[in-house]
This record gives structure tokens, sequence and C-alpha cells, in this order.
């Protein structure tokens, strides 16, 4: 099932809404600025980290995961405390984690906390999404303190302004920009990267003072691509008719992988996938949907669409397919082959061009998983998704799948997003009503 | 303030069909639309119109469908008890005390609008208190597509009542009274209510009379909305439903900027989202009975 592909991939998140209090979302859409209360949403936990929201399903096998999550913080502080090595937050899933595993380093994503705050305003554009903001406050909220580093792979200007401001805002040790390339489909943009991979990893070098040998890259190569092995097989549980894990747990599975070492992420997926077999849903699947978008972390919103009646069986976004659908090869230079990987990994719309392999890629997805209905979504401002909508729109209409638009913020009000997503589901549900 | 001042206050009203005799008919159902500013009633009596009402949402969403549908059934002698289906629609739809079923507001203005204007109805615009929907459906009226304002509550029910409050004319009159200019001036630039009235204010200060101040106002309105409609697409058998469908200087200028007419009904616009949910509470209702199954009201 890895399929074989050209591509790179893109999440940064994107834009959204200036400061404002607790407890309301503070964005006015039109002009991006705060206008005023809108209906109360959803608020979750601090420290980078989110409330369990309520009659959660993902107890059981998926409860690891979900507790990774809600304490990733203490995770990390465990983990540095029991293997003397650092941590380095990265932005984007371009960053090549396997090189900085291989250095002793525990690479973390930097998430946002999806809470309206007032931290940002001075430093990031306001046509800027909500992603970049949201991110951007967990570090000058100090939810990432036991950070020993960031760092950054190019994708889109947006998400690399919080990079920089984080850099110049949030004392830090070590931090790094990676000039990924934009043009993964010309055949430079692999040796490019290989050379870049090289100077990082000179440069990690440096930071830590000692060599990173070979045997240990290897080792970090197995160990990631042991992973998204895994990651794939409990996927493909859900191409069944009733799939034994919602959407909701997906999402957590995948969250908690960019959040913990992946030999911990790996035991967890391998105990998860012995429990599976004999597990069912404690409910209808209901309508099966898919999920494509920038990244899609957001729990709650996952929960309120699953809770309706429907599940989501497979997605396309890099807090999920995105991050794990490629491999890295067996066989050759180390560097090569991780240049290769990120090159040739399903890719962000930022850097999915002049050929927009990724729509493709999707249709063939939502067809394999039986998809019959696909939430199309986008943070607010995100302009390199907004342009793959149209296109992404129309090749899942024509291979049959309706699709429900909708465009997220650092808070979804989920009022608002119910009543779009129940009609939706109404109009997948054939003629129950006539 | 007192009552007469409240400018933006619509009138509440009721109506039912003294020539039926609900007694004789084998299905009595009801749709109950709890918007996010009035409330409608609907009750079908073997799925033709009996008797409806219309009234302000309080902040009570289950008082509120409480005292709607006890409006519509008044001078009737029906109680909740011979209702044999009921579906609850809009932003209060699950709060409906006495309903078995909830569904949207977006599919039940369509299968309203389908009742009311006929099969040929392909695309509708819900103008409601605080939000405004584009939808698409087919000769049952079955949605296709829709798509809703989803920036802020510009265009709606609410914004007009601010208008009215502020220029102190009763909310009735507003629609053509803007229609009263001899020239149409540019539309209001902001499309934040708030800001509307601010921009609004200003114009008032700089002698413009009401009737224009109004004129820009409903022509801002007709124009936001025709890009939502824009986007999904506008087919000629077109119908507002909704509040905002009896504002004439609102729809007049909507036609214009589409160049189409709106389909006319001798139904009341207001009661589109009821209205569907009646019809569905009697397309249930009848299959209910034809598979046999318990009486929804019994097993809830």
């Amino acid at each position: 099932m890895n399929e074989k592909r050209t591509e790179p991939n893109a999440e940064s998140g994107n834009p959204a809404a200036g400061a404002a209090v607790p407890r309301f979302s503070a964005a006015c859409g039109t002009c991006g600025s705060t206008c005023g209360p809108q209906p109360p949403t959803a608020t979750h936990g601090g420290d980078g980290n989110r409330q369990p929201v309520a009659n959660q399903t993902s107890a059981g096998p998926f409860a690891a995961f979900r507790d990774w999550r809600l304490d990733r913080a203490a995770y990390a502080r465990q983990w540095k405390q029991r293997t003397g090595g650092k941590v380095i937050g990265y932005f984007c899933t371009y960053a090549p984690e396997e090189l900085m595993y291989a250095a002793g380093i525990l690479p973390v994503r930097i998430l946002g906390s999806h809470e309206v705050q007032n931290v940002t305003e001075p430093h990031i554009f306001g046509m800027f999404c909500p992603f970049c903001r949201d991110c951007l406050a967990q570090g000058l909220l100090g939810r990432y303190e036991y950070l020993d580093g960031i760092m950054i792979a190019q994708s889109c200007l947006h998400i690399r302004q919080t990079f920089t401001s984080w850099q110049k805002h949030v004392p830090i040790d070590y931090s790094y920009y990676l000039p990924m390339p934009h043009h993964v489909q010309s055949r430079h943009a692999a040796p490019f990267l290989a050379k870049e991979l090289a100077i990082f990893q000179a440069s990690l070098e440096d930071w830590l003072g000692r060599k990173i040998a070979a045997p240990a890259l290897e080792n970090a190569i197995d160990i990631y691509n042991r992973n998204r092995q895994l990651l794939w097989r409990v996927y493909e549980t859900r191409q069944a008719a009733d799939p034994p894990l919602s959407g909701e747990e997906a999402l957590e599975m995948v969250l908690a992988a960019q959040m913990v070492d992946k030999q911990d992420h790996n035991a967890a997926l391998e105990s998860l996938l012995a429990r599976l077999p004999e597990r069912r849903l404690p409910r209808p699947t209901g309508a099966r949907l898919m999920i494509l978008g920038s990244k899609d972390d957001d729990i709650e919103f996952i929960h309120m669409v699953e809770a309706c009646g429907a599940t989501f069986v497979i997605d396309d976004h890099c807090t999920g397919t995105r991050y794990f659908w490629n491999n890295t090869d067996p066989d050759g230079d180390p560097l090569d082959r991780l240049a290769r990987r990120y090159v040739q990994r399903v890719p962000c719309p930022t850097k999915d061009w002049p050929a927009r392999t990724r729509v493709p890629h999707a249709v063939a997805l939502a067809k394999k998983y039986g998809a019959q209905g696909a939430i199309v979504m986008q943070q607010k401002f995100c302009d390199p998704h907004e342009a793959d909508v149209p296109a992404l729109t129309k090749a899942l209409n024509d291979a049959g799948l309706k699709t429900l638009f909708l465009e997220f913020d650092v808070t979804v009000p989920i009022g608002q997003f119910k009543v779009r997503v129940e009609a939706f589901l109404e109009m997948l549900r054939e003629d129950d009503l006539f | 303030m007192s009552a007469a001042q409240e400018f933006w206050r619509w009138k509440e009203y009721r109506w039912h069909d003294p020539a039926v005799d609900w007694r004789s008919a084998e299905i009595i159902s009801a749709g109950v639309d709890i918007g996010s500013v009035s409330s409608q009633a609907v009750i079908l009596a073997d799925g033709r119109l009996y008797a409806f009402s219309s009234q302000r949402t309080g902040f009570d969403s289950p008082e509120s469908a409480n005292q709607a549908m006890k409006w519509a059934m008044e001078d009737t002698g029906l109680t909740l008890k011979d209702l044999h289906y009921t579906v609850g629609t809009g932003y209060g739809r699950v709060n409906v005390p006495f309903a078995d079923k909830a569904i949207t507001e977006i599919a039940c203005h369509a299968r309203g609008a389908n009742f009311m204007h006929g099969p040929s109805v392909r695309t509708i615009l819900d103008m409601g208190g605080q939000d405004c929907k584009a939808i698409r459906c087919d000769e049952k009226g079955k949605v296709e597509a829709f798509l809703m304002n989803d920036k802020c509550a510009a265009g709606t029910g609410r914004g007009m009542e601010v208008f009215a409050d502020l220029l102190a004319v009763p909310i009735e009159e507003v629609g053509e009274l803007s229609l009263s200019v001899e020239e149409e001036p540019p539309p209001v630039s902001s499309t934040c209510v708030v800001f509307a009235k601010s921009e609004a204010s200003a114009l008032l200060r700089a002698g413009w009379p009401k009737n224009k101040v109004l004129a820009a106002y409903c022509s801002a309105m007709a124009h936001r909305v025709v890009t939502l409609l824009e986007r999904i697409g506008v087919q000629k058998e077109f119908a507002i439903t909704g509040g905002i469908a009896k504002n004439r200087g609102v729809v007049r200028r909507l036609e214009q900027e589409l160049k189409l007419t709106a389909l006319s009904s001798s139904y009341d616009s207001q009661i589109a989202g009821a209205l569907g949910g009646a019809l569905f509470a009697h397309t249930l209702e009848t299959k209910r009975r034809k598979s046999g199954a318990v009486p929804a009201t019994e097993s809830a």
C-alpha cells in the first residue's frame, strides 16, 4: 500500500483570528479582525493540549495515544530524563525526523491548542493562517519550555513566520531552517535536498558536539519505516464495512506519533494491532467519510461529525496519511534515500506543481476506502490549500463523492458547523426522508 | 423603552383553516422550526396545511417550541397527543421536547419550498434571522447542494432589525420605504452589521433621508447574498424563503442583480422550514405505518 507517489506535502496551517477573550471565537472571517463575539465555541485545555472531549470513544486500546497527546509535555520531560537526549520541536512534516532521531534527539511536532489567545497579534500578519498563529502562541505562552531546539523545513511562508518569530521572541538553545525545495517535481530536488541534509547533519553534530554514527542513522530509518508500516496496517482495517476504529481514534494515533518516541509508538501500535481483529465500534458505522485538508488536529470537530452518525475512514492531511504514507528506501546512501523520501512523499499543495499529483492520489484513497462523502477543509487564509479546493472538489464529485467545504479557524463554531454537517449527512443518506 | 418604540418588533401571528376537520384526518403531522430569531409551528392534516403560528424565539428553546405549538393549536381542539409525528428543525431542532425526530432546516426549507412553489423549484434562498442559505434541490425537494453564510450575520434578518431601530421605521415598512428613493444610492460598504450601522449613522449626519439609507442597506444585503447564490449556481426556478422574503426592498434588488424574478406563492415564506418539517413528519409517519412499527410517539 505504499503507493508510488512523487509528491510533497504541506501542512502548514493557517490563519485566523485575532485576540480575544476565552470562550468566544474572536475572528470575524470577513474583516479578519475582532469584530465582536460569536457564539461560544469549544475551548480546550492549555499546555499545548486539550481536555478530553465528553463521551470520547478512545478508551481501551487507544487510551495510550490520547494520554500521550493530553500530556505531551510530561512525556517529553520524562523522555529527556530517561535518555539524556534533547528535544527539538518542528513546524512542518517535511522535517527529516530520522536525522534528528539518529542524533539522539526526540523530534516533536509543534501544534496549536485551539484556544483563543491574544499574544500573537504583534508578530503575525493578519492575513496569515490560524494555525501559524496558534503555534506561535504556544511558544510565547511558554508551553514548549521543554524544547532544546526548533527547526523547520520550508513549506509555506505562514508557518515560516511562526518559526522566525519564535526564534526571535522565545529563548531557545538551537534553531535551524532547512531549505526544503519547493519544486519537488524537478529532478534536481532530491540531490539538492540530500546536500541540505548533510549541512543539517553537520549543524546538529556541531550543536551536540558529537558525530551521528552511520548505524544510528540506519537504525532511525528502520524505526521510522516500521512506524509507517504499522500505521498503514491500522489504516488498512478501516476499509472494512464496519471499521474497528473511529476517525477520532485514528487521529489520536497519528497525533501521538508526532509527539512521542517512535519506539514507544511502535510498541503501542503492535499492541493495538493485536487487539483490533476482535474490536468493534460501539455504534453503527453510518456514513463513510473522508477528510481532506492541511492539518486536522481538531479532535472536537472530528468527534462532533462522528457523533452525527458517520465514521471517517480515510484522510488526506498532514496529521494523517500525508505524514506517514511514504517510506524510505532500504538501500543506498542514507541521506540520498531520506531526500528521496521527503521529495517523493504525498505533497503539500505548496509543493504540488506544476502537476497536481495530490488530486488523483486523494481520489484513489477515497475509492479504496469506500468513502461516500468528503469533508474538504482548509485553514482560513491558506492560499495553497484553497487553490486546490476547486480541483479537489471536482475530482471527488466526478468520482461520485459528495463534498462539504468548511473553513477552519483556531476554534471552530461547533453549532454552526453541526448544521452543515447534519445537512450533508442527510444528503448522503439517500431517500430516508422521501 | 416602551414596546411602541421597538421598531424592530415584527408582528407575531397564527392561522388555522376552519374548513378542515382534523378529526377526520388519518395522519396529523407537525413541524416546529426554532430559529435564532423566530419560531414557527406548522400542522398538517393528511398532508394538507391546517394550522401554523409564528412568533419570536425566547432564550429557552424548549419553551419556545411549546409556545409555538400551543399557539398553532389554539381554538382547534388539538393537543400534543393528537400529533402522530413531529419533526423539530432550525437552530433549536434538538430542543423540541415533543418532537420524534430532528432534521436540519436546510433539508426542511428545500422540502417546504418544493410544497409552496411546486416541483419545478431548483434554487432556494433562505434568508433567516441570523443566517442565510443557498440551496439547490431536485424535483422532490431533496437537497443536492447548499452553502451557508459563514463569515458573519450581515445580510440577515437581525441586521435588518438593527436598521429598523436605528431609523425608527417599523420593520414591516422598511422594504417599501427603501424603494421610494428616486435614485438608487451606492450600497453601504461594510459587510459587518455593527460597522454598517456606524456607516449609516454617518450618512444620516451627512443629511441622507431615511429611505436613502435603507436603500443603501437593502442593496448591500442583496448584493451580499447574490455572491452566495452565484457560488452554488442559480437556476431560473428560484424561490426565497424566510423572513427577509417579505422585504420587497431586498427582494426587488436581488431580482435585479440576478436578472430573475423569484417565484411567488400564496403561502407565508416564513413558515417554509416548519412546513418542510411537517411534510417530512407526514412521510415518516406513513412509512412507519407501512412498516408496522410502534408509533414514534409511544417508543420515544
